[in-house]
């Protein structure tokens, strides 16, 4: 068996625990350098009122919310340390409450890993130090964002989120009695290039004289109409394919998407693939654990609506190697199966409150594992050729409210792909 | 990255004096009990309605002869899973429901892949491809296949979520995992009952239930009871049906026992941060025993994850089972002379905020209908803090959360709150002074 699998030699290792003896005698000695030479002190000031100012805001039926994600300098200037450092991103998120009713602001539901203030704090905890670590502790403490939010107060606050980049998807779930206030805002990130891609989508959404479907019938047909594949800059080549079509206002996608723990992170990797003529509109990844590369999903905005909501192409995939990946290689390249990252696209979605509708449509046409077919940059790839078509509403939903539309005999082609199945493995999951 | 490594340099040289002491560099090498390779002798069969699911965890030999390839290795553990389908609707089977960040299975073939042998690569794919349970289940077919999971030993939660148009069903087990030594082998929880009948009482009415749940100790306990340890911050109300699966889908996951060749892992995970899944749970003690179950929920590294004991209590509450419960936040790792294994998880002194955070992330499980918040910990403040058995320092309200958990999923706007110290008085009460003052 292992002749058939090819194992990879690995180099010799140290012992553990002369490495461990090694780390010990670096630490203690990095320790003795570093103390007595800082002292941290409360900053002088520390109010919010630059982030209120340029802060973006929403209002959902009497609450309004404001947000501004922390730069360098606000960190400094609040907290007296540069929080982004720590791969830490602080968002400032006040609360205002104009209902009759006392609100939770839900942080699982902004970042499903999300940092405690004091988390944070420990990582700028210096040696020998025990007093000055209370009052780092103290001020940080203090400026964490504190729950509830009583009926007719205001509650300002940090909280302590993973990074995107360029504009934060930013989902506030605020929870009341018996309902919800979702609120997504895109607050730019600052210390980075402005962005222009989510603004666009907006912009173009609102400007768009489109044709708008009423019917799912003639909005299916136009779906089936649809190019297979981004291509290339000039448009001489063919590139990934469009594995999925995402209905619904933007902002709802993203709360599903970050519930998700997705975050906006685009990459040159990813403006190779054009469609429209214009590379991806947004670009989302599902966070991988220790930082590993994470599936992908690229966005164009399509030039129609159906039923008054923004429609999207989507490309869904995840790079060889995954969470595997050898440390020194840096390309991300496309994994031959695009059905097996759609098909986990469309469960993380089922789980995130948000996807009430979901079909299946053709429209890339099969590709076998065993004559794939080519993209861009020499890679290639094989499916069933079949998208995911994926519904969003901003009401909560509960897993037994999903419909699933059955448009495509998907049911009959798996029972036929199955048949085949023992001459060769094409899988998904 | 958090930086997290946090002692004197005094503490750390003699830690590690007798770390090295202790450990004495032996190499790491898990005890492995061979058993039969046939994991279709370990399955266990459920069935709800016209459906039946039936499932097995694999142990590392048993994947090895499966596979061809040493799994467990790279952290990976098959399940297997079968669906018979005599229902008149297709079902889909919820990979992410079973482990959150389950293994899609060319992701594990990458883990073999030869970079220089790419015709080799593409067998090793097809071969897992073709072990990879396929969705859909269609009217009147049965499907089998695995699910690549994250690798627990001991114990494992196998929870599976079954989706079709407009409906849904959900399968839970408790499946001890053969071939590693565990914290539950032992256990009599998951083996008899733990409690006689006349020893349990069934709380009908929500009244006396509270009364009940604050008259419970404020703290787990060490061996002897001598010493206080963490506060008794969370009421779980329900089992292996209901609340197990909330936290499975939120990514919770049983820990290792307490071993030392867990310690020595941890330690050398300790200074490279690579993530490593079993970071020792050290026992704390309710009703003169250690907790019935201890889980994790892992984040980036080893140095941030939060932690969840919890214990069977004697308590029913309509007919359902009543875990009592310690959350915390792990917020680094430091090196202690308090505990026998030498390291120990620096907490988050703020332990309301972990009691919160695990409140606010079950609001999304899908399974929690009732949430809430009694007096019985005792409230400590920030100035006069308490110590843990390790020392470290917390404080608190006081309060402990109260979750109610249900088989059926809702949605989140469904949740309902228990009229305790959320509304008359208490916490809200409490937080109105704050505002007043």
């Amino acid at each position: 068996m292992s002749a058939i699998y090819g194992m990879r030699k690995r180099k010799p290792r140290p012992h553990p625990c002369a490495w461990f003896v090694f780390n010990m005698l670096l630490i203690s000695m990095a320790h003795l350098i570093l103390a007595g030479c800082s002292s941290w002190q409360v900053p002088p000031q520390a109010d919010d009122a630059n982030l209120r100012d340029r802060s973006v805001t929403e209002v959902v039926k009497g609450v309004r919310i404001r947000a501004a994600v922390l730069s360098s300098e606000d960190s400094l200037q609040m907290f007296g340390v540069n929080i982004s450092e720590t791969g830490v991103q602080p968002v400032w998120v006040e609360v205002e409450n104009t209902t009759q009713q006392l609100l939770w602001l839900l942080r699982s539901g902004t970042d499903p890993d999300i940092f405690s203030p004091l988390e944070v704090a420990w990582s700028f905890h210096e040696t020998f130090s025990g007093e000055t670590n209370t009052r780092l502790d103290d001020h940080f403490d203090a400026m964490g964002f504190q729950n509830p939010i009583a009926p007719g107060t205001t509650q300002s606050g940090i909280i302590f989120t993973n990074p995107h980049q360029q504009t934060k998807f930013l989902n506030v779930d605020i929870l009341g009695e018996g309902q919800i206030f979702p609120f997504t805002l895109f607050p730019p990130v600052p210390d980075e290039t402005p962005d222009r891609q989510v603004i666009a989508i907006v912009e173009r959404f609102a400007a768009a004289v489109a044709e708008d479907y009423q019917e799912i019938e003639t909005f299916r047909a136009r779906l089936e109409q649809l190019p297979c594949c981004s291509t290339n800059a000039d448009g001489t080549e063919t590139g990934d394919p469009v594995n999925a079509i995402i209905i619904g206002e933007f902002a709802d996608i993203v709360a599903a998407l970050v519930r998700r723990g997705f975050r906006r992170l685009e990459l040159d990797v990813d403006n190779v693939q054009r469609l429209f003529g214009r590379i991806p509109d947004a670009v989302a990844r599902k966070a991988g654990q220790g930082g590993v590369p994470a599936n992908w999903l690229r966005m164009w905005l399509a030039p129609f609506h159906y039923q008054g909501q923004p429609v999207f192409l989507v490309q869904t995939g995840r790079p060889v190697g995954g969470r595997f990946k050898a440390p020194d290689s840096e390309a991300l390249i496309l994994h031959p199966n695009v059905d097996e990252a759609r098909n986990i696209l469309v469960q993380d979605m089922l789980y995130s409150g948000g996807l009430g509708k979901l079909a299946y449509i053709s429209g890339v046409s099969v590709a076998s594992p065993e004559a794939p077919r080519s993209s861009l940059d020499d890679t290639s790839y094989y499916t069933d050729g079949l998208r995911a078509v994926m519904f969003f509403q901003a009401r909560p939903l509960a897993l037994s409210d999903i419909e699933i539309i059955d448009w495509e005999p998907y049911l009959q082609q798996r029972e036929s792909a199955a048949l085949k199945e023992n001459a060769h493995g094409n899988t998904e999951n | 990255m958090i930086r997290v490594f946090r002692t004197t340099s005094a503490n750390i040289i003699i830690s590690l004096t007798l770390v090295l002491a202790v450990v004495g560099c032996s190499p790491i090498s898990p005890r492995s009990e061979t058993g039969a390779l046939d994991y279709t002798s370990q399955v266990i069969t459920r069935v709800d309605g016209d459906v039946s699911v039936s499932a097995s965890v694999l142990s590392a030999d048993q994947s090895q002869a499966v596979y061809g390839v040493n799994l467990a290795k790279k952290g990976i553990q098959p399940v297997w899973i079968e669906v018979e389908n005599g229902d008149d609707v297709a079902y889909w089977l919820m990979s992410p429901g079973l482990d959150p960040n389950f293994f899609p299975a060319s992701e594990a073939a990458d883990a073999f892949a030869s970079k220089h042998e790419s015709e080799s690569s593409a067998a090793l794919t097809s071969h897992f491809e073709a072990l990879a349970f396929r969705n859909p289940i269609p009217p009147g077919k049965t499907v089998s296949g695995f699910i690549l999971t994250n690798l627990h030993e001991g114990l494992k939660m196998v929870h599976l979520d079954l989706v079709a148009s407009g409906y849904f069903k959900s399968f839970s087990f408790l499946s001890t995992v053969p071939g590693f030594r565990s914290d539950y082998r032992e256990r009599k929880i998951f083996q008899e009952q733990v409690y006689a009948e006349n020893e349990i009482t069934d709380y009908t009415d929500e009244a006396s239930f509270r009364d009940a749940l604050e008259a419970l100790p404020c703290c787990v306990t060490n061996k002897d009871a001598s010493r206080n340890g963490d506060p008794l911050n969370l009421v779980v109300v329900g089992g292996v049906d209901d609340a197990f699966p909330a936290l499975v889908r939120r990514g919770w996951s049983p820990t290792e026992q307490t071993w030392s060749g867990s310690v020595l892992k941890m330690i050398s995970s300790v200074l490279s941060g690579e993530r490593y899944p079993y970071a020792p749970v050290s026992p704390l003690y309710l009703f003169g025993r250690p907790q019935d179950l201890a889980l994790q929920k892992a984040r980036d590294n080893i140095h941030q994850r939060n932690h969840l004991r919890l214990w069977l209590s004697p308590m029913r509450y309509q007919g359902k089972t009543v875990w009592i419960g310690q959350v915390s936040r792990d917020i680094g790792t430091r090196l202690t002379i308090h505990s026998p294994y030498l390291t120990t998880h620096k907490i988050d002194p703020d332990v309301d905020e972990a009691r919160t955070a695990l409140m606010e992330d079950m609001v999304y499980s899908q399974s929690m209908v009732k949430l809430g918040l009694v007096k019985g910990v005792g409230a400590a403040a920030k100035d006069s803090p308490r110590g843990n058995l390790t020392t470290d320092p917390y404080y608190t309200d006081g309060f402990r959360a109260v979750m109610i958990f249900d088989v059926h999923p809702i949605a989140l706007t469904d949740i309902k709150f228990l009229p305790w110290e959320s509304r008359e008085g208490g916490y809200l009460e409490r937080f109105h002074t704050q505002e007043q003052e």
